[in-house]
């Protein structure tokens, strides 16, 4: 496994420590929001995401001997329903604290209430804008956005498979595809492979033996799947269904990780390139002790959305205990710049966006008798960080 | 039918007397109920959404209730609503009145479109031209996501004061003061609504209901006043999503999908079919089971649907059915329950 920030081991404990002298500081009890998915449509996710936030409030209250106050908003898979208990936590209960969110377009709208009381939000959503043209003072955001997501799959792929030069795309039309296929001809044309197709389809297709068909029709060398959820899990079944992976390597740029591998079985796993922003193998000691914790608070291994709040959840307090501020420009500017060990390594808030800057991975499914373990779905071929640089992103905070 | 109706009630002066009542007593207690309503609620913004969404439903109920037009296109006016109002905010700087009014004719005009086309079939006909409506405008909205920002929704939805020039009169900026706003307008729509389901116009909506053949066959041009309701439908469908807009200060593309229809007639049929009162009913218990239920359980929506179920079988006028119904039982007339269109 080559992870190019292993060399950096600071545990997660020594962060815990090195706090410490800070803690007296301010005994108020801090109440802490999660926006979660916990009914409705994304459900599934939402309840991964609440469990890693609320270990990480239950380590946080030993850790930091802190009185704190965990309180789920359930978003209802919908972002009106979203905003609206926002706004209630805001307006009623004076909260200023929150993290989570799913869905794009929930986490912006959140970002946005919470920008307007000076609140801070940290969000693992995926659209670009959180961090780019939509963003603002209040809003963090940890997952890596499309441009670190397509070079850390793609130009790890076109290195390793020098033969392969001819990459076919299918994208799901709307704003995240888009940026994500815009970012894939980048790094096609830069590389010098050609783009031979792409075939969109909207966000309600589950059914894409017609992509394929044309998909196969323009021979590629690699088949790269834009899309992601159930329509990449179903995009990928009918791939194999049609004995493409036979004929040519398939990437799928922004798979939800375990999950997604558990949903489609080792048979449809086994030789597919995935991209993932977590992945539980990973040798750091945040890792180590994140996967330990779980399988003792839970018996179950992490997967992203635990992963992802957990860490979330973890920093935001952690910062705010450190700083004596739960709100406000002081924790912003706590938050700003900060460096900590994540589940990936080293991880930084840049200040210049709020972005997270952390490590994205290229994975390949191994075949069910290679398996170590009932987990032990893929192997990491590559990992690194990509980022927009501040001067080029839209965002100047 | 109609005359069944009608004749029924004409010849029992002693339900006749207690509808009266009834409908008078309505208002009241409408009324009361705004009043109480972010009092005993955790929250005015709560209390502005059920508000919000009794106004969709309301709206909804003069199309199924009153004109039994089971129309799926509530989506295309609450979504056009909050996109218009908040676009014409965002870019022509509209105030609050101007924002609202252009959501109101725009809803008007949508409505006449999509009715004209659509009431020129019946039945199955008609549902199935509402259902493509509204799939289309939600692919419209998906489409231009430069002006309704696609997926991730339209942001930064401002909330303008009551304004004469630079002068502010009122900010609603405070929940409780935007509650009122919404609160005011929800009363106004609702005297006008049962003023208009009282006179001869509402008689005729009820007539076409009941037998549009017959309607057509005593001279009322059926096909008119079909249009006319869907235009007042969708104007006032219209204004409750630039409501919504406001309230939330973003515009989600589910606004326009047909999910929001479907939630308004689920609204508008556990509330009660052909009671103005009934929409508030129905949109209370609605928005208020999804916040108990969704806590509990998180396929809830399962639960909503064995509610449904339930309110379809076994009391077929809905909760204004029955809390109607056990008020007729208390006063000592045992008569049938009325079915669909009590007209509160």
């Amino acid at each position: 496994m080559t992870v190019r920030k292993t060399s950096l081991m600071l545990s997660a404990l020594a962060l815990g420590l090195a706090t410490q002298p800070l803690l007296a500081q301010d005994q108020q009890p801090l109440t802490f929001y999660g926006v979660k998915s916990l009914s409705g449509a994304f459900a599934s996710y939402g309840k991964y995401a609440e469990m890693g936030s609320r270990l990480a409030v239950e380590e946080a209250r030993e850790t930091l001997g802190r009185d704190i106050e965990y309180v789920s908003l359930d978003t209802e898979g919908n972002a009106g329903r979203a905003i609206r208990k926002v706004q209630e936590a805001i307006n009623q209960d004076g909260g200023r604290l929150f993290n989570g969110a799913t869905l794009s377009s929930t986490a912006l709208a959140v970002g946005k209430e919470v920008a307007g009381v000076e609140g801070v939000f940290m969000t693992p959503a995926g659209a670009d804008e959180l961090t780019g043209s939509e963003c603002n003072a209040s809003t963090f955001r940890w997952s890596v956005p499309t441009y670190g997501a397509i070079r850390e799959t793609l130009v790890p792929l076109i290195e390793a498979l020098p033969e392969a030069k001819r990459f076919y795309t299918i994208t799901p039309e709307y704003v995240f595809g888009e940026a994500l296929l815009d970012n894939a001809k980048a790094v096609f044309e830069e590389y010098g492979v050609e783009h031979v197709g792409n075939s969109y389809h909207s966000l309600q297709e589950q059914e894409f033996s017609g992509y394929l068909t044309n998909a196969m029709s323009a021979a590629p060398d690699v088949l790269v799947l834009l899309n992601f959820g159930s329509q990449s899990s179903n995009a990928l079944r009918q791939a194999r269904n049609f004995g493409l992976n036979e004929q040519m390597d398939i990437l799928m740029v922004w798979s939800a990780g375990l999950d997604q591998f558990e949903e489609l079985g080792a048979a449809n796993v086994d030789g597919i390139y995935f991209g993932a922003q977590y992945w539980h193998e990973v040798d750091t000691p945040f890792n180590q002790q994140l996967v330990a914790s779980v399988r003792e608070a839970y018996d179950i291994t992490p997967t992203y959305p635990l992963a992802a709040d957990y860490t979330m959840t973890r920093v935001m307090l952690e910062v705010a205990d450190a700083s004596g501020a739960s709100e406000g420009p002081t924790l912003i500017e706590a938050l700003e710049g900060y460096t900590y060990q994540g589940p990936t390594g080293e991880e930084t808030i840049r200040a210049s966006d709020h972005q997270v800057i952390k490590d994205y991975y290229l994975l390949k499914g191994k075949a069910e008798g290679e398996m170590e373990d009932p987990d032990d779905y893929a192997d990491v071929i590559s990992a690194g960080r990509s980022f927009v640089t501040p001067e080029d992103s839209p965002c100047q905070l | 039918m109609m005359t069944k109706t009608l004749d029924t009630a004409a010849a029992n002066p002693g339900r006749r007397r207690f509808k009266g009542r009834l409908g008078a007593g309505t208002t009241l207690a409408m009324l009361a109920v705004m009043v109480l309503l972010p009092l005993v609620l955790p929250s005015a913004t709560l209390a502005t959404e059920i508000l919000i969404f009794a106004m969709a439903a309301l709206a909804c109920n003069l199309l199924l209730g009153f004109t039994g037009l089971l129309s799926f296109g509530q989506a295309i006016f609450f979504g056009a609503g909050a996109y218009i109002s908040a676009l014409a905010m965002i870019h022509l700087d509209a105030g609050l009145i101007g924002a609202l009014l252009i959501a109101v004719v725009a809803g008007c005009v949508l409505a006449l479109g999509v009715g004209m086309l659509c009431i020129r079939r019946k039945g199955i006909y008609f549902v199935m031209l509402t259902l493509a409506l509204t799939q289309m405008a939600y692919f419209l909205a998906y489409t231009l996501s430069d002006w309704t920002g696609g997926d991730n929704g339209l942001l930064d939805v401002p909330r303008p004061p009551l304004a004469v020039g630079e002068t502010t009169l009122i900010s609603f900026a405070s929940p409780l003061a935007f509650y009122a706003l919404v609160a005011t307008l929800f009363a106004l729509i609702y005297v006008v609504a049962r003023r208009i389901t009282d006179s001869p116009f509402g008689s005729t909506l009820l007539a076409i209901r009941e037998n549009e053949q017959r309607a057509s066959a005593l001279g009322y041009d059926t096909r008119l006043f079909k249009i006319m309701v869907f235009v007042l439908s969708g104007g006032i469908t219209a204004l409750a999503g630039a409501l919504y807009g406001m309230l939330l200060n973003f515009v989600p593309l589910s606004n326009i999908e047909l999910l929001m229809s479907e939630q308004i007639l689920i609204m508008t049929i556990i509330g009660g079919t052909g009671s103005l009162f009934g929409s508030l009913l129905g949109a209370g218990a609605i928005v208020l089971l999804g916040d108990l239920l969704s806590s509990i359980w998180p396929r809830w929506m399962l639960l909503l649907g064995v509610a449904l179920i339930a309110v379809v079988i076994f009391m077929r006028g809905g909760l204004w059915g029955g809390l109607s119904s056990l008020l007729e039982r208390r006063r000592g007339n045992h008569a049938e329950p009325h079915k669909e269109a009590s007209h509160d």
